[in-house]
């Protein structure tokens, strides 16, 4: 029986290592940790100034609950930006769950012109004010000519403003972050009394059946079992709570159901769809 | 001594059970499903952006007959095309939808190659906007189609793998079929879409 069962995860072993070495082999570019709203990976802005962009990205999500973070690195070879763009897009999930408000602008300073330089990523849920076509004008009309010029702040800036501008256009829900949390504990006590009543019931008619007439030894010790049973699913109940609304007191600005992740933030559980726009300066 | 026995028995079936894979069927194949209509969707937009952008070629470039054309029977040819439930378990109806895909795309690439002799065409602001439009949903459709080769995958893996591929026989969910390698050059050659900036 149990070579049996153990057959599936041996074949699936073997397929996820093949894919492993695969992934491996292709040596992508890693998706770095989301440790602020600017990422600066290509040293172009000065600290200072990554620091002032920084701080427009956390007041615009504290007013309005969207996320928008800026990316710099310096290449996303062997990917085009896009395939890298959705990467990490999908591995930040940027924006508020169900209302998919992330953008994430990345810019690749020393890509090769084929693999294109600039890219917004746009979440599902703004595609309404920022459309494909605008992405594309704020990339080469807003950000482009000061990129130029070696403008790198003034460009991002610019950039950043007119992403902003066009995310107020789209009539999203307000933030409710004070609101969305404490729904969240609400849920987590739901869940574990539902735990505890069903537990309760189960063991009850379990207990009820075993005690009918049946010379029976060791009653005591299915009793003992239960109890382990039941405290150890009761102790992961309320650690997954205490877990949960931890993310969100120490996340800060985690939207939705996001947990914290070593110092950074988190997205909400936004989606995308790979819409947006690529360009280069 | 007995009684654990019993138990052991109980919670060995139960393991079976679970093994046998029903519910991952159940949610696999729904995931599939949905990154198949969301695949189809992008489609769809697509062929909902090509009357505007082959009118507004045609205002610049109305000698270019050929190339206009290909693109309008294309896309016509995409549309007509039946899209069915069966078309997810029917690998003929799937290479054909595959097909007529691949062939506006690169009818579509001509075009814009085409487009490219054309200065005024190009400053063009609503031509400039219909090809940005063009390229995100190329791009949306790329995505669109990975996400489905991988739900495909992870549901192909279950149908295939034992012991699940006896549920999979039972209750007939057989192995679907995937976008292959041919096609994908077919859609990586699209991108000709993406011209210089």
């Amino acid at each position: 029986m149990p070579s049996f069962r153990a057959l599936p995860a041996f074949f699936l072993s073997i397929l996820l290592t093949g894919f492993l070495q695969l992934a491996g082999a292709q040596d992508f570019v890693a998706v770095p940790a989301l440790s602020s709203h600017v990422i600066d990976q290509a040293q172009m802005l000065e600290e200072q100034q990554r620091r002032a962009l920084d701080q427009v990205l956390v007041d615009y999500e504290t007013r309005t609950g969207s996320q928008i973070v800026v990316l710099l690195i310096s290449s996303t070879a062997p990917e085009a930006i896009e395939q890298y763009g959705i990467r990490v897009a999908d591995a930040w999930k940027l924006g508020r769950k169900g209302i998919d408000d992330g953008v994430i602008l990345i810019v690749a300073k020393d890509n090769p012109k084929a693999l294109r330089r600039l890219r917004i990523e746009a979440g599902r849920g703004v595609q309404g004010s920022l459309t494909d076509a605008k992405s594309k004008r704020i990339l080469e009309d807003v950000i482009a000519p000061h990129f130029r010029q070696n403008d790198y702040y003034g460009g991002l800036a610019a950039g950043v403003s007119a992403l902003t501008s066009l995310l107020d256009e789209e009539h999203l829900p307000a933030a409710e972050k004070a609101k969305q949390a404490s729904a969240q504990e609400d849920d987590g006590w739901i869940e574990l009394i539902a735990v505890v009543v069903f537990l309760a019931v189960f063991f009850g008619v379990i207990l009820f059946v075993r005690r009918r007439p049946r010379n029976n030894l060791n009653n005591n010790d299915w009793g003992h079992t239960a109890g382990v049973i039941i405290g150890s699913i009761l102790s992961d109940a309320v650690q997954n709570r205490g877990s949960r609304s931890g993310g969100f007191s120490s996340g800060g600005f985690g939207g939705g159901s996001g947990s914290s992740s070593g110092g950074g933030f988190s997205g909400g559980g936004g989606g995308f769809d790979g819409g947006g726009a690529s360009g280069d300066w | 001594m007995k009684k654990w026995f019993a138990w052991l028995a109980i919670a060995a079936s139960v393991l079976t059970l679970s093994s046998c894979g029903y519910n991952d069927f159940q949610a696999k194949d729904e995931a599939t499903k949905a990154a198949w209509g969301e695949v189809v969707n992008q489609y769809q937009r697509r062929a909902d952006l090509i009357p505007n952008l082959v009118n507004t070629v045609k205002g610049y470039a109305a000698h270019e007959k050929d190339t206009l054309e290909a693109v309008t029977k294309a896309r016509a040819a995409a549309t007509s095309f039946q899209i069915t439930p069966e078309v997810l378990t029917n690998p003929e109806a799937f290479n054909k939808f595959q097909q007529v895909q691949g062939q506006l795309s690169s009818a579509l690439s001509r075009l814009m190659a085409v487009s490219e002799n054309y200065p005024q065409l190009k400053a063009d602001t609503s031509f400039r906007d219909l090809q940005s439009q063009l390229e995100g949903t190329e791009n949306r459709i790329t995505v669109a189609r990975q996400r489905y080769i991988t739900s495909v995958q992870e549901y192909n893996v279950l149908a295939r793998s034992f012991p699940t591929n006896i549920t999979a026989k039972i209750f007939s969910y057989p192995v679907k079929p995937s976008f292959t390698v041919d096609n994908e050059k077919a859609i990586s050659t699209a991108p000709a879409v993406n011209f210089g900036k």
